[in-house]
């Protein structure tokens, strides 16, 4: 890559990142410039709603490039920790808690997240040993994932209802800058899913961890016999995906402030959205396809009226990938060579 | 017959057209997670014209077809240049991009849906879907389904072989777009009515799951598919959500205990006649029905 | 006496990236001959193979297949010229039947949609399944038609791959490492079966290790080293060569010694 030479004596710093972030600021700026106030506070709303998509379409990527794997249950997992969440905190489980319930019940509501993606972890990767080598064997994990879907959605309508709920949101603080309405939580969550992409990507290149999953990304068999404890790491991936779903269902709880058990289909598409517009398996890829659907999203509304976000957004889409498979940004993916 | 009954059994009928549709390029090795779209293409050009043109349904399902056809076809050059995962994504998109499309046209009746004006009764859905399953039955007897079926397990090999590896692909997705579409016609003239919500993703999850659980060696895979996933809500005696808890119970186990789906090749060729009777001494080798 | 080659390979090469694979190889199988194609490990034989049969298209030079340039041929036509192969790794289909894999090797013979679109059973009454059957009888393995290609022990897969092979009627076999796994008494009975096969007129390009089977086998030998020929002459000789000698650098393959790439 021209641009890598091009700043080899800055190879330290975090070059996409950085990247983005000024893209960003460029496009508020011209947008407050050009269309004023109203379409700069669409565009904030627009990257705020981008951050949860995000943090969810990271999940997506991870495990499609470390497993090559289309996890279905990962907008269930989303839904999960917010309904849990809802139903401990309405049952009065944690009147314990006092006035931080509602984040012991967000924590909660997040664990419970992680231990549904192990279980599935449990009924499609382990007992995928034998191989079938041919053209839809990647189906059966998903098919599994599409099982858990059925299963996890039903049983919390069974458990929770089936009705939107209203989760008590403790404070409401907005900030006021450049005559911009910016919530706290919101700004507060899109830090915060910044700073935990951040570390997965410290994660991925710099740790004994990130290397092992970067190899089997690459190859399963090559990592066995390299070494790999193949059936230890693989549940690292699963304990990620429940992990993300769950934050970014408790920042998008907080921020929104209500939960329902259709939550995580309509951020899920968003997700996969923008992970196909970042290219499989590449996490900055994840994070600027997120916040440019989210952006899409805002605006489209905006220009267009609501009901055409689905066919601009898909429509889009479609063509990236048979134009595109690598994303817009051609950004290097956890695992390549998986066309 | 009931009007419970009638209703199951043209369900089933749509079911079994819309899950052959998805098996033929699901055989050959293409998953298509869009299935809805092609659907919808069919169901709705159906619709339009019956009410705007005022043809009657003999005239609108060929017409169906035949656009449901088109598109497979040309679809199928920007589809096929992805595989695996990335397929699944790129006809998972081109389905909400088709629900997406109506829901916003007003010409389509938007959000509303349209009116069908011809009805046809439950006795026509049943021979259409009776002429599908032995055409595909016929088409996998071929040397056509080998070649399908060996694309499937090796496509180089395939290719060496002699094999148009690329023209069956095209074939079989523009085959697939057909069925679809008649099933989608067939849905719009028996319910009268259709709406874009009704051809959503989860639509498209559901009939690849009757063609997978069901098996994609054999023709016989979605007939069983679909028959065990329609009759199977119906007679169990749970209600409600539980229904659907177990439905996802039992698709779980099956990737776990049967990944290749209940109907593989060889319980075909130990069930079938030709080998009720050991034929000769040649018989020592078992047919084994390993995965 | 002269005799027509049935394969030329002229200045052929090919490279990926930087790595030259195949380097101005030029070669003839005369008609009707038993040749073997060796070389070390990485020596570019199977990459050869991979080039006659269409897999990657040539970087320079040419291909003729009985006078004919094939080349410029797309892989799946080249079948329906004469040539057919096997593989190194047995690659049978994994679900298909035993006698389907084979019919599958009919698919170049059939012409026209009639023969592609109706039941096969039907053509010229079952025809097609019948000379697969006898096939596999002529070459001695007897298992079910219908098993299941998995279930079969690894020496009657490999056979099955060179039956599937012969059933388009080829005028040119090649053979990836036939021989590779086998057990000492099923690569003699190998080796008497490919002989009838070259009594019938089949000329056979075997890539192998098993020298004593290639001294069996082979009245010629082609030796690549580093993707370039580096000997072209009697199979009884080619021990003898200085630079053949000099390539195998002591590492010479030894008869029998397949076994340990068997697993």
């Amino acid at each position: 890559m021209s641009e890598a030479s091009a700043t080899a004596s800055f190879r330290s710093l975090p070059v996409r990142p950085i990247l983005l972030a000024i893209a960003v600021l460029v496009a508020i700026a011209v947008a407050i410039f050009a269309g004023g106030k109203v379409i700069a506070q669409q565009m904030v709303s627009g990257l705020m709603l981008g951050s949860i998509y995000m943090t969810v379409a990271v999940a997506f990527t991870l495990t499609i490039g470390v497993l090559n794997f289309l996890n279905f249950t990962i907008p269930t997992l989303f839904m999960l920790t917010g309904m849990v969440a809802w139903g401990v905190l309405s049952r009065g489980y944690l009147s314990v808690a006092g006035g931080w319930g509602w984040l012991l019940a967000l924590l909660i509501g997040i664990a419970v997240a992680v231990v549904a993606s192990l279980i599935v972890e449990r009924f499609t990767f382990r007992y995928l040993k034998t191989r079938h080598g041919d053209a839809t064997e990647h189906a059966i994990p998903l098919v599994s994932s599409l099982g858990f879907l059925l299963i996890f959605e039903h049983l919390v309508l069974i458990a929770l209802g089936s009705e939107a709920q209203r989760f008590p949101v403790p404070f409401k603080a907005d900030l006021y800058a450049f005559g911009l309405v910016i919530g706290l939580p919101q700004l507060a969550s899109l830090l915060l899913a910044l700073g935990i992409v951040a570390t997965l990507t410290y994660v991925l290149k710099r740790t004994r961890m990130g290397r092992a999953l970067r190899t089997i990304a690459e190859s399963p068999d090559t990592a066995s016999l390299l070494g790999v404890d193949v059936a230890r790491i693989v549940p690292v991936v699963f304990i990620l995906t429940g992990l993300l779903s769950g934050v970014a269902a408790a920042l998008f709880t907080v921020n929104y402030g209500d939960v329902s058990p259709f939550m995580g289909e309509h951020i899920g598409t968003k997700a996969i959205a923008a992970m196909v517009l970042g290219g499989l398996g590449s996490v900055w890829g994840a994070v600027a396809g997120g916040l440019l659907v989210g952006l899409a999203e805002t605006l489209s509304i905006h220009f267009l009226g609501g009901d055409s976000v689905q066919m601009v957004v898909w429509g889009l889409l479609l063509v990236v990938i048979i134009l595109r498979p690598q994303g817009l940004f051609g950004a290097s993916a956890i695992g390549k060579a998986k066309l | 017959m009931s009007g419970y009954a009638s209703g199951i059994v043209a369900i089933l009928c749509i079911n079994l057209i819309f899950a052959y549709a998805i098996f033929v390029t699901a055989a050959a090795g293409q998953l298509n997670l869009g299935g809805a779209g092609f659907q919808a293409i069919g169901a709705y050009a159906a619709a339009w014209l019956s009410s705007s043109a005022h043809m009657p349904a003999n005239v609108t399902i060929p017409l169906a077809i035949l656009a449901s056809a088109l598109v497979g076809f040309v679809i199928s050059f920007p589809v096929l240049r992805t595989r695996g995962v990335y397929m699944v994504l790129a006809t998972f998109a081109f389905g909400q991009f088709v629900s997406g499309f109506l829901l916003r046209s007003p010409t389509f009746g938007g959000a509303i849906g349209m009116v069908v004006a011809d009805y046809i009764g439950v006795g026509a859905l049943v021979i259409c879907a009776v002429v599908t399953t032995l055409l595909v039955f016929f088409l996998m007897a071929s040397r056509l389904g080998l070649a399908i079926r060996s694309i499937h397990d090796d496509e180089l090999v395939s290719t060496i072989m002699g094999v148009n590896v690329r023209a069956v692909q095209v074939a079989m997705f523009t085959l697939g777009g057909a069925l679809a579409g008649l099933s989608g016609a067939l849905y719009a003239h028996h319910f009268s009515f259709v709406e874009a919500q009704y051809f959503n993703s989860l639509l498209s999850i559901y009939v690849l799951l009757f063609v997978l659980i069901g098996g994609t060696q054999t023709a016989w895979g979605p007939l069983v598919g679909s028959l065990f996933f329609t009759l199977l809500p119906e007679l169990m005696r749970v209600g409600g959500s539980w229904r659907y808890v177990v439905f996802g119970v039992v698709i779980v186990l099956m990737m776990v205990l049967r990944p290749q789906g209940i109907v593989t090749r060889a319980l075909v060729a130990r069930l079938s006649p030709r080998n009720w009777w050991p034929a000769s001494s040649r018989a020592a080798t078992r047919v084994s029905d390993a995965g | 006496m002269p005799v027509e080659p049935i394969l030329s390979l002229k200045q052929v090469t090919k490279r990926f990236g930087g790595l030259t694979v195949a380097d101005q190889v030029s070669f003839d199988v005369p008609q009707g001959s038993r040749m073997a194609l060796i070389g070390p490990n990485g020596a570019g034989k199977t990459t050869l193979f991979n080039l006659m049969s269409g897999v990657y298209p040539l970087d320079g030079g040419s291909i003729w297949l009985e006078g004919r340039q094939i080349d410029g041929l797309p892989s799946r036509q080249r079948i329906g010229a004469g040539l057919s192969r096997s593989f190194q790794n047995i690659r049978l289909m994994p679900h298909l039947s035993v006698i389907e894999n084979v019919m599958l090797g009919q698919h170049a013979k059939a012409s026209g949609l009639g023969d592609l679109m109706t039941p096969i059973l039907w053509q010229r009454a079952g025809r097609w399944r019948q000379m697969a059957i006898e096939r596999l009888e002529a070459a001695g393995i007897d298992v079910h038609p219908d098993a299941e290609v998995s279930s079969l022990p690894y020496g009657v897969r490999k056979k099955i791959e060179v039956v599937r092979a012969l059933m388009s009627s080829p005028s040119l076999l090649m053979l990836d490492e036939p021989a590779a796994g086998l057990n000492p008494r099923e690569t003699a009975e190998l080796s008497a079966f490919l002989k009838d096969v070259a009594a019938d007129g089949v000329t056979l390009l075997v890539v192998e290790h098993d020298m004593s089977f290639v001294h069996d086998l082979c009245e010629r030998t082609v030796v690549l080293n580093f993707g370039r020929l580096i000997y072209n002459g009697a199979t009884r000789s080619v021990q003898d060569d200085a630079a053949v000698r000099e390539a195998y650098l002591g590492s010479r393959r030894v008869a029998g010694d397949g076994g340990d790439r068997a697993a």
